[in-house]
């Protein structure tokens, strides 16, 4: 076996500019999904645990399709599948300096779409492990339901959840290499053109891992720290 | 004994049901203002959930129910009962405060803020306002020192001391109690009975569920007995107490002092 060490760590410690551009891609675009996935997640959540049967049922159904489904597949079927379709076409947009391609676009969409299904499950199991009493206690107060969520059961709910978000935020991170099946130039995309035109492949994609293991390990500390702050923060929520 | 006009809560006819098992069965329940309404029964009859139907914690399945006049939970489209919406309850809500059984104060919250928390966000109160109201009602729960407190850190009399200051601070018209003393080690239910006795000199319209037959007998302007969904007597607490009419009434209260 011949591993190219000079080549490895030149690619590892000097990673050209088409390199470092797929990894801002890369943890931009996963930190725009989490956001989308968070904020529809904690939407859907909330239709799946509330009264009106429509609701109830449309949410279900999103959460069941989406987990049954391949990210892949949701992918492909976002970007080429909807523009095939005639229904939707993701078009370059420029906001200030910054030209958004519409692959990007979509993987974000797609990449958001399918986390929220995810985030839905977690925030849904968070509010039910809040003790009963809690709500009961907001509601006769007078909190109507936005008030309750907001200042007493997700509070409460955040320590059940954080663990579980971190957790799915590291898949995140990892799942974006599918968006170069669409022709996002995120890392994997990169290390896959520059392999076609060195062939140094074992280095490329060792270097290509390495970089992810980087990244899943910050986000890993980053998240044990969070841990703590919460548990000091929230001495009070003493779970009964 | 009861003045129509100064009725706070209406309930007529209610009816309630779990699936196939009637729960409350016609009842008929009224309590004027200022008013001490004790409610005794044996386990199971329906106390709590008729306590519960009072905020609309619980819906009903049949009959009427005013608190203030107005229909809660409820509204009247067409002669007709339509469920209305959370947020309209929540407004109805407002004037009815709840005591519970484990107290149930904000986990994640300090006791103050506990106790200001609604009238901000609810009654408008700027934060100054909502804490020199809630520092009163502290020393008159005589907490005043543990404002800073997380519940979890306080006893169970502690903490249902709180919960009444925390109901008082939305001024409710009316105060409804659950069994507030049944979780309580014994040394502390004197202390919340104490501030219970001490809202009901002040003329708060209260209605309690207790087994606390003393409190009863000093404190109560009107003791309604249930078994079985249905109440089967009431009276003042020496009628009730020393006379009472129905046999399932004479074997609760046998139970409960002997
Ligand atoms: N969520 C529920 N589902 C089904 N049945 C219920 C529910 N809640 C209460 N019940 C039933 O309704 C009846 C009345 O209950 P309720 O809690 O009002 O009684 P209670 O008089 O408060 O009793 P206790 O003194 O034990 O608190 C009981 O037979 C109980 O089993
Ligand atoms: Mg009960």
């Amino acid at each position: 076996m011949h591993f190219d060490w000079p080549y490895f760590w030149h690619q590892l410690l000097t990673p050209g500019d088409k390199f470092l551009t797929g990894l801002g891609l890369t943890v931009s675009m996963a930190l725009c999904a989490e956001i989308i996935g968070l904020v529809l997640g904690l939407v859907i959540a909330q239709m799946r645990l509330s009264r009106p049967r429509p609701l109830r049922a449309f949410a279900s159904l999103y959460i069941w399709a989406i987990r049954g489904t391949p990210l892949l597949v949701q992918i492909v079927f976002i970007y080429t599948g909807l523009a095939a379709a005639g229904i939707m076409r993701f078009r370059d947009f420029t906001l200030f300096d910054i030209t958004v391609s519409g692959s990007v676009q979509a993987g974000i969409i797609a990449l958001g779409l399918h986390e929220a299904a995810y985030m839905a499950e977690i925030f849904r199991s968070g509010i039910q492990a809040v003790d009963r009493g809690q709500f009961e206690a907001a509601k006769a107060i007078g909190m109507p339901p936005s008030m309750m969520m907001r200042y007493v059961v997700l509070p409460q709910a955040l320590r059940v959840v954080l663990l579980p978000i971190g957790n799915q935020f590291n898949i995140l991170l990892k799942n974006t290499t599918l968006v170069s099946v669409i022709g996002v130039s995120e890392m994997m995309l990169v290390t896959e053109t520059i392999n076609s035109a060195t062939f140094r492949t074992f280095e490329l994609y060792s270097v290509l891992g390495l970089y992810f293991l980087m990244l899943t390990s910050l986000w890993t500390l980053f998240m044990r720290w969070a841990e703590k702050r919460l548990e000091l923060s929230s001495r009070g929520t003493a779970t009964r | 004994m009861i003045d129509k006009r100064n009725l706070l809560v209406e309930m007529d006819a209610i009816e309630k049901w779990y699936g196939p098992t009637k729960i409350l069965d016609k009842v008929d329940f009224k309590v004027s203002r200022g008013e001490v309404v004790v409610l005794i029964g044996p386990s199971g009859s329906g106390k709590t959930t008729l306590l519960r139907c009072i905020n609309h914690l619980e819906t009903v399945q049949g009959g009427r129910i005013l608190v203030n006049g107005k229909p809660i939970g409820y509204r009247i489209t067409n002669d007709k009962l339509v469920e209305d919406s959370e947020r309209n309850v929540a407004l109805q809500r407002r004037d009815v405060g709840m005591v519970f059984q484990r107290f149930n104060l904000f986990a994640n919250m300090t006791v103050l803020r506990n106790i200001t928390i609604a009238p901000k966000l609810l009654r408008g109160l700027t934060q100054a306002e909502a804490e020199a109201e809630a520092r009163t009602l502290l020393a008159r729960v005589n907490l005043a020192d543990k404002e800073n407190s997380y519940p979890h850190e306080l006893s169970g009399g502690q903490q249902q001391r709180i919960a009444i200051a925390r109901a008082l601070a939305m001024k409710p018209a009316l105060l409804l109690f659950d069994e507030p003393t049944s979780a309580l080690d014994p040394e502390m239910v004197g202390e919340v009975l104490a501030v219970m006795k001490d809202l009901a000199t002040s003329g708060m319209t209260m209605v309690v569920v207790t087994h606390e037959m003393g409190f009863a007998r000093q404190v109560a302007d009107r003791v309604v007995v249930m078994a079985s969904g249905h109440i089967i007597e009431e009276g003042t607490p020496e009628e009730v107490f020393e006379n009472p009419q129905h046999p399932k009434t004479q074997a609760l209260l046998n139970s409960v002092l002997h």
